[in-house]
């Protein structure tokens, strides 16, 4: 069963077509990776679908229900994480958690049950009384999901839960996203961060200009790219790295130089690999390593955008 | 239900949102404390008697005269009148023109004349008074001498006992409130209204938060938001005002009279009055502009309403401070206190009940017409 349909979705702000009749299938039980540049149309998707915008045309479906015609059931099953914080730092943990929760509709036992249950799923069970002020920001956004989660809903949706805070929180949310899978819920999880989207999500849907371009497994998406392949060349970092005379070089349609390597993005049928070394020769970058790439979603992402997905 | 969740929420946040707080109770506090001492004065209307003095010459043959000016001298000088004997090269009125007397009065055989003071106009007067109350004693003992000596002698006799020229009958005005009273009542109405600023941040503030989006998106109705939020704030600014009107009381010993709860409703209505113009503004002007109408329009109410100094009852001031509501609340406040009149609450109750109530239906349109809040 399909957690969520949406069927020819359009949403128009004056003259600008922001989601463009868009058709996407989420399944029950899936962690979804909906992946899409900056003003690609993921954020105003996702509003659409928590019932914060109203479509300008399309339906919606969730858990087999139309959620125009059936907006309380559609509320009280989807929990959104959003992007920026959304907490009240004059309220301690369990307060915003707590209220939140009561909103939907949970009072007295449960509501303390399931606010000390979310806390301590995100790891903020002995921080109950504690002020986000006091947090880093990886308690902030683990704060920040434990809010979203305590009245169990069906459908998740993370928008970026990972900005901005270090490797170690980021891996805590990482797993607790797993493990509220396991749970049941069907997550759609938006990032900036390719690995993590390759790291847990099942399928994935990519985005660009209102309109989903790809959708499948990783394995899929990475099929859809044949023409195209990623050299990276290792090379000691000192003075102007000779990116511009690299893109004059014929079948390069990108480069880019990322810690320490620059990463190149070439036609396969052009074999130009003897090329890109003799330019960097010449321009005296001291070479360290050389390697061709099998392609990855970043690859199949730029490919199909011809952006990054942080752009 | 979630109106009560959401108005607790509210009574949470502002309440432990210190620096607000602390601006929320000491600047009316502070304000009161130096208006209502420096512009002490600027209240007072009472008028302060000094010295009475009074230069004499007494050229008068008639013994009886004579006598009873002995007599009158004598309760003069005990109700603290100096009097003094002009000498035969004195001049009299000279003397009085160079404000060394209150008066100087001639006592002939034809009667008194007297010459006051101008500078000492009260002192004069009093005197005036006096001996105005002697001369027509004196006529009436003259008169009755030639019917009754007898009877003349019990007039001036109990005259003498008397020791009363001047007979004082006070007749209060409506008391009016000293500085330390109008401040209590101008800073509290004042701070009562500042609440619009509490008011323009409401839903404003859960946007900066991000909060808006996760209270759109809880099953929650945008009437039970605004109804819940509303009633927390100005429950929130209210308490604020109570904590003021409390501390102005004990602390300053500003007059409150006895009638509170009808106080305490002109207040809440106030505050309601000044969340409703600050939702109001928010719907209807968008950004910093919100924020810099909120600002000015605080300050030109607090001005008109005379917040900072009283407003000149006559004029073209007097007309244009009808148009803040902190000048009804400060007049209808002051005839409760001062006056008894509670009768002086409806007006004010009636246009803050009926202006926030228009301002509230504004913002409750712009809201539904919104997709979030």
């Amino acid at each position: 069963m399909n957690a969520l349909e949406i069927r020819g979705l359009t949403k128009k702000f004056g003259d600008f077509v922001a989601v463009d009749n868009m058709n996407l299938n989420v399944r029950e039980g899936e962690i979804f990776g909906f992946l899409g540049a900056n003003g690609a149309g993921k954020s105003t998707t996702i509003n659409m679908i928590s019932s914060l915008l109203r479509t300008t045309k399309g339906e919606i479906d969730l858990l087999g229900k139309n959620i125009a015609k059936n907006i309380k059931f559609a509320k009280m099953n989807i929990g959104i994480v959003p992007q920026d914080l959304a907490i009240y730092e004059n309220m301690n943990a369990y307060e915003n958690v707590s209220f939140f929760a009561g909103l939907y509709g949970l009072r007295g036992a449960l509501l303390k049950e399931r606010t000390e249950e979310a806390l301590d799923f995100v790891g903020l069970g002995d921080k109950q009384k504690s002020f986000p002020k006091n947090f880093s920001g990886g308690m902030k956004r683990r704060l920040n999901i434990a809010c979203a989660i305590a009245h169990r809903p069906k459908l998740i949706i993370m928008d970026e839960p990972t900005v901005g805070i270090d490797p170690q929180s980021r891996n805590y949310i990482l797993q607790s996203v797993k493990k509220l899978n396991q749970m049941g819920s069907t997550i759609i999880y938006t990032s900036h961060y390719m690995e993590e989207v390759e790291e847990i999500c099942t399928r994935i849907a990519i985005v660009d200009h209102g309109k989903i371009i790809a959708e499948g497994t990783k394995e899929q998406l990475k099929t859809i790219i044949t023409d195209t392949k990623e050299i990276w060349v290792g090379v000691k970092a000192e003075g102007e790295l000779p990116l511009d005379s690299l893109k004059q070089i014929q079948g390069v349609t990108s480069v880019r130089f990322e810690e320490g390597v620059i990463k190149i993005h070439s036609k396969t049928e052009v074999n130009n690999l003897n090329r890109i070394i003799q330019q960097l020769i010449r321009d005296q970058a001291e070479i360290r390593s050389v390697e061709e790439q099998a392609p990855n979603l970043e690859t199949v992402f730029l490919t199909l955008t011809g952006r990054n997905l942080r752009d | 239900m979630n109106v009560i969740n959401i108005a607790l929420k509210e009574l949470k946040v502002n309440l432990r949102d210190f620096r607000t707080f602390v601006f929320m109770l000491a600047f009316p506090i502070v304000l009161m404390l130096i208006l209502g001492t420096a512009l002490t004065n600027a209240f007072t209307s009472g008028a302060t008697v000094g010295d009475m003095s009074l230069l004499y010459r007494n050229t008068a043959s008639s013994p009886q005269l004579t006598q009873a000016w002995n007599e009158f001298s004598s309760v003069l000088e005990q109700q603290g009148v100096k009097l003094v004997a002009a000498s035969a090269s004195e001049d009299g009125k000279a003397d009085v023109q160079d404000n060394q007397y209150s008066g100087y009065a001639e006592i002939t055989d034809n009667g008194i004349r007297f010459y006051g003071s101008q500078r000492d106009s009260i002192e004069s007067n009093i005197i005036q008074g006096m001996l105005s109350a002697f001369a027509d004693r004196y006529n009436l003992a003259a008169a009755a001498m030639k019917e009754n000596p007898t009877q003349a002698q019990t007039i001036l006799a109990g005259a003498s006992a008397q020791q009363s020229y001047v007979n004082e009958s006070s007749l209060t005005a409506e008391s009016q409130p000293g500085s330390m009273g109008y401040y209590a009542i101008a800073m509290t109405t004042m701070i009562a209204f500042y609440s619009v600023i509490s008011g323009s941040n409401l839903i404003r503030g859960e946007k900066t938060r991000n909060t808006a989006l996760r209270l759109s998106a809880a099953p929650v109705s945008k009437g039970s938001i605004f109804a819940g939020k509303v009633i927390g704030v100005t429950i929130v600014n209210f308490l604020c005002v109570v904590a003021v009107v409390l501390f102005s009381k004990f602390a300053y010993n500003a007059d409150w009279g006895t009638h509170y709860p009808t106080l305490l409703l002109i207040l809440f209505t106030e505050v309601l009055l000044a969340v409703s113009v600050g939702v109001g503004a928010s719907y209807l002007f968008k950004g910093e502009s919100s924020r810099s109408f909120v600002m000015i329009f605080t300050q030109i109410a607090s001005f008109l309403g005379g917040a900072y100094f009283p407003v000149d009852p006559k004029g073209v001031m007097n007309v244009l401070s009808n148009i803040s509501p902190m000048r009804w609340a400060n007049e209808a406040l002051t005839k409760i206190i001062y006056q008894g009149n509670l009768q002086a609450a409806w007006p004010a109750l009636g246009l803050n009940i009926g202006v926030a109530a228009v301002f509230l239906i504004v913002a409750a349109l712009f809201m539904r017409r919104q997709e979030a809040i």
